[in-house]
Protein backbone atom coordinates (compact mmCIF):
# COMPACT_ATOMS: atom_id res chain seq x y z
CA UNK A 1 0.00 0.00 0.00
CA UNK A 2 1.24 3.56 -0.76
CA UNK A 3 1.85 6.33 2.09
CA UNK A 4 -1.69 8.09 0.74
CA UNK A 5 -3.36 4.78 1.33
CA UNK A 6 -2.27 4.18 4.94
CA UNK A 7 -3.65 7.47 5.60
CA UNK A 8 -6.81 7.48 3.74
CA UNK A 9 -7.49 3.94 5.43
CA UNK A 10 -7.49 6.38 8.96
CA UNK A 11 -9.67 8.75 7.58
CA UNK A 12 -12.07 6.15 6.13
CA UNK A 13 -12.44 4.44 9.30
CA UNK A 14 -12.46 7.54 11.32
CA UNK A 15 -15.76 8.61 9.03
CA UNK A 16 -17.15 4.88 9.28
CA UNK A 17 -17.29 5.74 12.79
CA UNK A 18 -18.76 8.79 12.91
CA UNK A 19 -21.45 7.43 10.59
CA UNK A 20 -22.17 5.09 13.03
CA UNK A 21 -22.64 7.74 15.68
CA UNK A 22 -25.04 9.75 13.86
CA UNK A 23 -26.49 6.21 12.75
CA UNK A 24 -26.99 4.85 16.43
CA UNK A 25 -27.44 7.25 19.06
CA UNK A 26 -30.32 8.87 20.75
CA UNK A 27 -28.43 11.68 22.70
CA UNK A 28 -28.62 14.81 19.65
CA UNK A 29 -25.55 16.04 21.11
CA UNK A 30 -23.48 12.93 20.55
CA UNK A 31 -24.85 12.97 16.81
CA UNK A 32 -23.77 16.64 16.33
CA UNK A 33 -20.21 15.86 17.89
CA UNK A 34 -20.20 12.25 15.67
CA UNK A 35 -20.93 14.41 12.76
CA UNK A 36 -18.01 16.89 13.81
CA UNK A 37 -15.81 13.23 13.40
CA UNK A 38 -17.11 13.04 10.11
CA UNK A 39 -15.80 16.25 8.69
CA UNK A 40 -12.65 15.63 10.40
CA UNK A 41 -12.26 12.82 8.38
CA UNK A 42 -12.99 14.23 5.53
CA UNK A 43 -10.76 17.10 6.02
CA UNK A 44 -8.25 13.92 6.64
CA UNK A 45 -8.62 12.50 3.68
CA UNK A 46 -8.07 16.22 1.68
CA UNK A 47 -5.16 17.04 3.51
CA UNK A 48 -3.51 13.37 2.94
CA UNK A 49 -4.43 13.65 -0.97
CA UNK A 50 -3.35 17.34 -1.34
CA UNK A 51 0.08 16.28 0.47
CA UNK A 52 1.02 13.07 -1.44
CA UNK A 53 -0.94 13.94 -4.99
CA UNK A 54 0.21 17.04 -7.49
CA UNK A 55 -2.15 19.40 -8.30
CA UNK A 56 -3.50 23.24 -7.48
CA UNK A 57 -1.09 24.60 -5.14
CA UNK A 58 -2.27 24.90 -1.48
CA UNK A 59 -5.98 24.17 -2.82
CA UNK A 60 -6.54 21.07 -0.38
CA UNK A 61 -5.39 23.44 2.91
CA UNK A 62 -7.53 26.28 1.26
CA UNK A 63 -10.65 23.72 1.31
CA UNK A 64 -9.96 22.10 4.33
CA UNK A 65 -9.87 25.65 5.93
CA UNK A 66 -13.17 26.22 4.60
CA UNK A 67 -14.55 23.15 5.37
CA UNK A 68 -13.51 23.87 9.34
CA UNK A 69 -15.19 27.43 9.24
CA UNK A 70 -18.88 26.08 7.56
CA UNK A 71 -18.46 23.17 10.84
CA UNK A 72 -18.20 25.95 13.69
CA UNK A 73 -21.04 27.46 11.34
CA UNK A 74 -22.91 24.07 11.64
CA UNK A 75 -22.39 23.23 14.79
CA UNK A 76 -23.49 26.87 16.11
CA UNK A 77 -26.59 26.76 14.57
CA UNK A 78 -27.01 22.62 15.44
CA UNK A 79 -26.60 23.48 19.55
CA UNK A 80 -28.90 26.23 19.16
CA UNK A 81 -31.59 23.74 17.55
CA UNK A 82 -30.88 21.61 20.47
CA UNK A 83 -30.98 23.83 22.49
CA UNK A 84 -34.28 25.29 21.71
CA UNK A 85 -35.71 21.50 20.66
CA UNK A 86 -34.70 21.03 24.75
CA UNK A 87 -36.73 23.99 25.81
CA UNK A 88 -39.55 22.98 24.04
CA UNK A 89 -39.68 18.77 25.06
CA UNK A 90 -37.30 19.02 28.04
CA UNK A 91 -35.12 16.08 26.60
CA UNK A 92 -32.51 15.85 24.28
CA UNK A 93 -33.46 12.46 23.01
CA UNK A 94 -33.74 11.97 19.44
CA UNK A 95 -36.63 9.51 19.42
CA UNK A 96 -38.98 11.70 21.69
CA UNK A 97 -38.90 14.40 18.59
CA UNK A 98 -41.90 12.54 17.00
CA UNK A 99 -44.67 15.56 17.00
CA UNK A 100 -44.47 15.14 12.63
CA UNK A 101 -44.64 11.56 12.62
CA UNK A 102 -47.37 10.14 11.09
CA UNK B 1 3.99 2.39 5.73
CA UNK B 2 2.92 5.95 5.21
CA UNK B 3 6.55 7.36 3.70
CA UNK B 4 7.36 10.72 4.91
CA UNK B 5 9.96 12.97 7.00
CA UNK B 6 8.77 11.36 10.12
CA UNK B 7 8.98 7.60 11.37
CA UNK B 8 6.26 5.04 10.78
CA UNK B 9 5.24 4.72 14.15
CA UNK B 10 4.58 8.00 14.32
CA UNK B 11 1.53 7.23 11.89
CA UNK B 12 0.40 4.29 14.20
CA UNK B 13 0.77 5.72 17.34
CA UNK B 14 -1.86 8.82 15.51
CA UNK B 15 -3.88 6.35 13.70
CA UNK B 16 -4.58 4.70 16.65
CA UNK B 17 -4.94 7.41 19.32
CA UNK B 18 -7.42 9.22 16.92
CA UNK B 19 -9.67 5.60 15.96
CA UNK B 20 -9.78 5.15 20.07
CA UNK B 21 -10.91 8.50 20.67
CA UNK B 22 -13.75 8.55 18.23
CA UNK B 23 -15.18 5.02 19.44
CA UNK B 24 -14.78 6.53 22.78
CA UNK B 25 -17.03 9.31 21.61
CA UNK B 26 -19.55 6.75 20.02
CA UNK B 27 -19.53 4.62 22.58
CA UNK B 28 -19.46 6.14 26.05
CA UNK B 29 -22.34 6.14 27.88
CA UNK B 30 -22.19 9.58 29.48
CA UNK B 31 -22.17 12.30 27.41
CA UNK B 32 -19.12 14.40 29.06
CA UNK B 33 -17.10 11.53 28.32
CA UNK B 34 -18.06 11.75 24.94
CA UNK B 35 -16.92 15.18 24.59
CA UNK B 36 -14.06 15.02 26.38
CA UNK B 37 -12.68 12.25 24.15
CA UNK B 38 -13.92 14.34 20.91
CA UNK B 39 -11.38 16.47 22.23
CA UNK B 40 -8.61 14.02 22.40
CA UNK B 41 -9.74 12.86 18.70
CA UNK B 42 -9.40 16.55 17.31
CA UNK B 43 -6.13 17.13 19.20
CA UNK B 44 -4.86 13.37 17.37
CA UNK B 45 -6.12 15.07 14.11
CA UNK B 46 -4.21 17.94 14.72
CA UNK B 47 -1.15 16.03 15.28
CA UNK B 48 -2.20 14.42 11.66
CA UNK B 49 -2.09 17.65 9.99
CA UNK B 50 1.43 18.22 11.40
CA UNK B 51 2.91 15.16 10.06
CA UNK B 52 1.30 15.68 6.58
CA UNK B 53 2.87 19.03 6.19
CA UNK B 54 0.26 21.35 6.91
CA UNK B 55 1.22 22.99 10.10
CA UNK B 56 -1.45 26.04 9.09
CA UNK B 57 -4.09 23.39 9.64
CA UNK B 58 -3.03 22.02 12.63
CA UNK B 59 -2.76 25.41 14.15
CA UNK B 60 -6.71 26.37 13.16
CA UNK B 61 -7.51 22.86 14.10
CA UNK B 62 -6.79 23.42 17.59
CA UNK B 63 -7.84 26.80 17.75
CA UNK B 64 -11.24 26.33 15.92
CA UNK B 65 -12.09 22.68 16.80
CA UNK B 66 -10.48 22.05 20.11
CA UNK B 67 -10.77 25.93 21.44
CA UNK B 68 -14.23 26.67 20.14
CA UNK B 69 -15.87 24.02 18.93
CA UNK B 70 -15.53 21.57 22.08
CA UNK B 71 -16.19 24.61 24.16
CA UNK B 72 -19.61 25.83 22.61
CA UNK B 73 -20.48 21.72 22.87
CA UNK B 74 -19.82 21.46 26.37
CA UNK B 75 -21.94 24.43 26.88
CA UNK B 76 -24.89 22.60 25.14
CA UNK B 77 -23.94 19.48 27.35
CA UNK B 78 -23.98 21.61 30.53
CA UNK B 79 -27.22 23.50 29.27
CA UNK B 80 -29.68 20.42 28.20
CA UNK B 81 -27.94 17.34 30.93
CA UNK B 82 -29.49 19.55 34.25
CA UNK B 83 -31.54 15.99 35.52
CA UNK B 84 -29.52 13.71 33.83
CA UNK B 85 -30.85 10.03 35.60
CA UNK B 86 -29.70 6.38 34.34
CA UNK B 87 -30.52 6.26 30.72
CA UNK B 88 -32.26 2.93 30.20
CA UNK B 89 -31.69 3.04 26.43
CA UNK B 90 -28.50 4.80 25.13
CA UNK B 91 -28.69 3.53 21.70
CA UNK B 92 -31.64 3.67 19.72
CA UNK B 93 -33.26 0.72 18.14
CA UNK B 94 -31.85 0.72 15.06
CA UNK B 95 -28.43 0.46 16.03
CA UNK B 96 -27.53 -3.25 14.30
CA UNK B 97 -28.89 -1.64 10.98
CA UNK B 98 -26.45 1.56 11.87
CA UNK B 99 -23.65 -1.12 12.69
CA UNK B 100 -23.96 -2.61 9.35
CA UNK B 101 -24.81 0.16 7.38
CA UNK B 102 -21.64 1.91 8.14
CA UNK B 103 -19.68 -1.18 8.42
CA UNK B 104 -20.95 -1.62 4.34
CA UNK B 105 -20.21 2.21 3.65
CA UNK B 106 -16.23 1.01 5.19
CA UNK B 107 -16.56 -1.82 2.87
CA UNK B 108 -17.86 0.10 0.00
CA UNK B 109 -15.43 2.99 0.25
CA UNK B 110 -12.44 1.13 0.69
CA UNK B 111 -12.97 -1.01 -2.31
CA UNK B 112 -13.58 1.91 -4.08
CA UNK B 113 -11.25 4.01 -2.88
CA UNK B 114 -8.10 2.08 -2.14
CA UNK B 115 -8.00 -0.46 -5.30
CA UNK B 116 -7.86 3.13 -7.68
CA UNK B 117 -4.78 4.10 -8.21
CA UNK B 118 -3.81 6.16 -4.79
CA UNK B 119 -0.23 6.09 -5.73
CA UNK B 120 1.88 9.31 -3.91
CA UNK B 121 3.55 11.31 -7.23
CA UNK B 122 6.82 11.49 -4.77
CA UNK B 123 8.24 11.32 -1.03
CA UNK B 124 8.41 15.31 -1.54
CA UNK B 125 5.91 17.06 0.44
CA UNK B 126 3.61 19.73 -2.27
CA UNK B 127 1.70 21.72 0.63
CA UNK B 128 2.91 25.13 0.46
CA UNK B 129 3.77 27.54 3.48
CA UNK B 130 2.03 30.22 5.42
CA UNK B 131 3.21 32.53 3.34
CA UNK B 132 2.32 31.11 -0.51
CA UNK B 133 -1.22 29.98 1.35
CA UNK B 134 -2.04 33.31 2.31
CA UNK B 135 -1.35 35.00 -0.80
CA UNK B 136 -3.67 31.85 -2.42
CA UNK B 137 -6.71 32.63 0.02
CA UNK B 138 -6.09 36.25 -0.57
CA UNK B 139 -6.02 36.08 -4.48
CA UNK B 140 -7.62 33.21 -6.03
CA UNK B 141 -10.05 32.06 -3.31
CA UNK B 142 -10.40 35.86 -2.19
CA UNK B 143 -14.79 35.32 -3.47
CA UNK B 144 -15.17 32.19 -1.15
CA UNK B 145 -13.15 33.92 1.72
CA UNK B 146 -15.69 36.32 1.80
CA UNK B 147 -18.72 34.31 1.41
CA UNK B 148 -17.71 32.12 4.25
CA UNK B 149 -17.34 35.29 6.62
CA UNK B 150 -20.81 36.33 5.60
CA UNK B 151 -21.97 32.62 6.58
CA UNK B 152 -20.55 33.02 9.46
CA UNK B 153 -22.24 36.12 10.16
CA UNK B 154 -25.51 34.24 9.26
CA UNK B 155 -25.05 31.33 11.27
CA UNK B 156 -24.53 33.67 14.35
CA UNK B 157 -27.61 35.66 14.03
CA UNK B 158 -29.80 32.23 13.52
CA UNK B 159 -28.03 30.73 16.57
CA UNK B 160 -29.00 33.92 18.65
CA UNK B 161 -32.41 33.72 17.05
CA UNK B 162 -32.83 30.46 18.02
CA UNK B 163 -31.56 29.68 21.16
CA UNK B 164 -33.21 33.27 22.56
CA UNK B 165 -35.93 32.50 25.29
CA UNK B 166 -39.32 33.39 23.97
CA UNK B 167 -40.62 36.48 25.37
CA UNK B 168 -43.68 38.57 26.14
CA UNK B 169 -44.83 40.33 22.54
CA UNK B 170 -46.44 43.29 24.08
Amino acid sequence: MSPLAWWLLLALLLFCIGAFGVLARRNVIVVVMSLELMLNAVNLALVATANFRAGAPGAGTVFALFIIVLAAAEVTVGLAIVIAAYRHRRTVQADTYSELKG
Amino acid sequence: MPGGDFHPWLFVIVAAWVLVCGLGVVLFRKVMYSAVAMVFCFLGVAFAYALLNAPLLAVVQVLVYVGAISVVIIFAIMLTEVHSGPLRLFFNRQTLAAALLSLAAAAVLAVAGLSSEVESVGEKSLTPGVRELSRIVFDRFVFPFEFVSLVLVAAMVAAIVLARREEERG
